[in-house]
């Protein structure tokens, strides 16, 4: 009995300590900092080895499912490819024209980001938050809260950087919004995850949208440059619907994402962005 | 004696669980759409405090979850105490079942995903991490220890007549 009561006694310290420090650690992450970096630079090369691995063996797995599509593709493809070598050459033109014509008009050419390449090596392995690491750390001039893209728009932003390797909170985790735009009304935004939705799980919301904006289905999404965190027009999706709040006040739409966050394997780290068109839009706004 | 192998044991539970976790965030999530991963280490330190027994089972989730804290998580203790607490759970349900049919340890499995998720639903809860991904991750908890009972089905044996012949405790 008096063992008993000892053991209830010490499991409660435990759980209070765990409680508290949990508190403790979560406001101030910074704290520990230092001891993920010793522990990040050796487990680096595994967790790198392992995703290598895992990405041969899982698109071998894929390679195999498509085998029956591949030789049809690959027909359609080299028609494709004649085709694009045409529009290629068209669109080298119009692209030193429009750079002439931009040039005239004093703006800094829009889509000089300086972009750093960089590899998943490891996601989070619960299922409560929506990070992933990246091989590139402060060596490599990775620095806090840059934003982070692939080629089809918007992934997230760097939250915790080591030596080697930075963590990138995606734009799916709740503990984020992102304000934004619709391209085409220019409406300004929120993005964040959407809720009560069980059969949109992969789907982001984009709320405070003023009552009289204009949104359709297929409007694409972009970052706003509002926040100072992520740089104005990037990609982040597209309007699968749009409707009233709950409360009849405003708009909402939810947005399907440009990125297929299941299949992140290569991202790029926007290092510099035009700044210029941040402190116009700051401005304007 | 026993003291001694438990000291060799536990460096090497602390380095198979980095490993475990590293193998679980880098090459299994490949294989799995994001937030169905399965928590391979969760069903280690619970096959371990099935035939170890509730304190050995308390000692090994707390380093597991500590260890995971360490490398994945947004503050320390969240998956600490997840871990310890299921653990430690697992071991008192275990005084009750037969320990070398898989099924008694698969099911345990089963329903101790369920108070370890909700353990960590309650930590992010009053922790603030926000309550939108606290839904959806509520909603993948029922594929998830569908697969935790899949995996405990080959992992327990393993462990079990590991355990049984002194692997883990070699000297």
């Amino acid at each position: 009995m008096k063992h008993t009561s000892r053991r209830v006694i010490a499991i409660t310290i435990i759980i209070i300590f765990f409680l508290s420090l949990s508190f403790v650690t979560g406001k101030f992450y910074y704290r520990y900092a230092h001891a993920e970096d010793l522990i990040m630079i050796g487990i680096l090369p595994v967790q790198g080895f392992f995703s290598q691995v895992g990405m041969r063996l899982s698109a071998i797995f894929q390679d195999i499912r498509e085998y029956g599509l591949v030789l049809e593709e690959n027909k359609m493809l080299k028609e494709k490819l004649a085709r694009e070598e045409d529009l290629h050459t068209k669109i080298f033109e119009l692209e030193k024209e429009n750079e002439r014509l931009r040039g005239m008009l004093g703006f800094k050419e829009r889509s000089s980001y300086t972009l750093l390449p960089a590899e998943v090596v490891a996601r989070d392995p619960d299922h409560w938050f929506e990070t992933i690491t990246i091989n590139k750390g402060y060596a490599d001039g990775v620095q806090k809260d840059m934003a982070v893209v692939t080629t089809r728009g918007l992934v997230g932003n760097v939250f915790f950087v080591s030596r080697n390797s930075s963590r990138v909170l995606l734009l799916t985790d709740s503990r984020r919004a992102v304000s934004a735009l619709i391209q085409r009304s220019r409406e300004p935004g929120f993005v964040g995850i959407i809720e009560g939705c069980p059969e949109k799980i992969d789907f982001l919301k984009m709320s405070n949208l003023s009552p009289e904006a204009s949104i359709r289905q297929g409007d694409v999404v972009i970052s706003s440059g509002l926040g100072g965190v992520f740089p104005k027009g990037l990609v982040i999706g597209y309007v699968e619907e749009a409707g009233q709040d709950q409360y009849g006040l405003l708009q909402q739409a939810i947005v399907y994402p440009a990125v297929d966050f299941n299949r992140l394997e290569e991202v790029f780290i926007v290092i510099e962005s035009p700044a210029e068109e941040n402190d116009l839009l700051s401005r304007g706004s | 004696m026993e003291n001694r192998f438990h000291l060799i044991f536990y460096p090497f539970f602390i380095f198979m669980a980095i490993l475990i976790l590293v193998f679980q965030s880098s090459f299994l999530s490949f294989f799995f759409v994001r937030r169905s991963t399965p928590d391979l280490l969760l069903i280690v330190v619970l096959c371990f405090a099935f035939f170890g027994g509730e304190n050995k089972g308390l000692v090994l989730g707390l380093i597991a979850g500590f260890c995971q804290d360490i490398i994945f998580g947004p503050a320390i203790g969240i998956f600490t105490l997840a871990k310890m607490l299921s653990a430690f759970l697992t071991g008192l349900v275990a005084r009750e079942i037969y320990k070398d049919q898989i099924i008694g340890p698969a099911l345990t499995v089963f329903f101790i995903t369920f108070f370890h998720e909700i353990i960590i639903f309650f930590m992010i809860s009053l922790w603030g991490g926000g309550s939108p991904q606290l839904s959806l991750s509520l909603r993948s908890l029922l594929p998830r220890a569908v697969s935790h009972l899949l995996l405990t089905i080959p992992i327990y044996p393993l462990l079990y007549r590991a355990g049984q012949k002194n692997f883990f405790h070699p000297f």
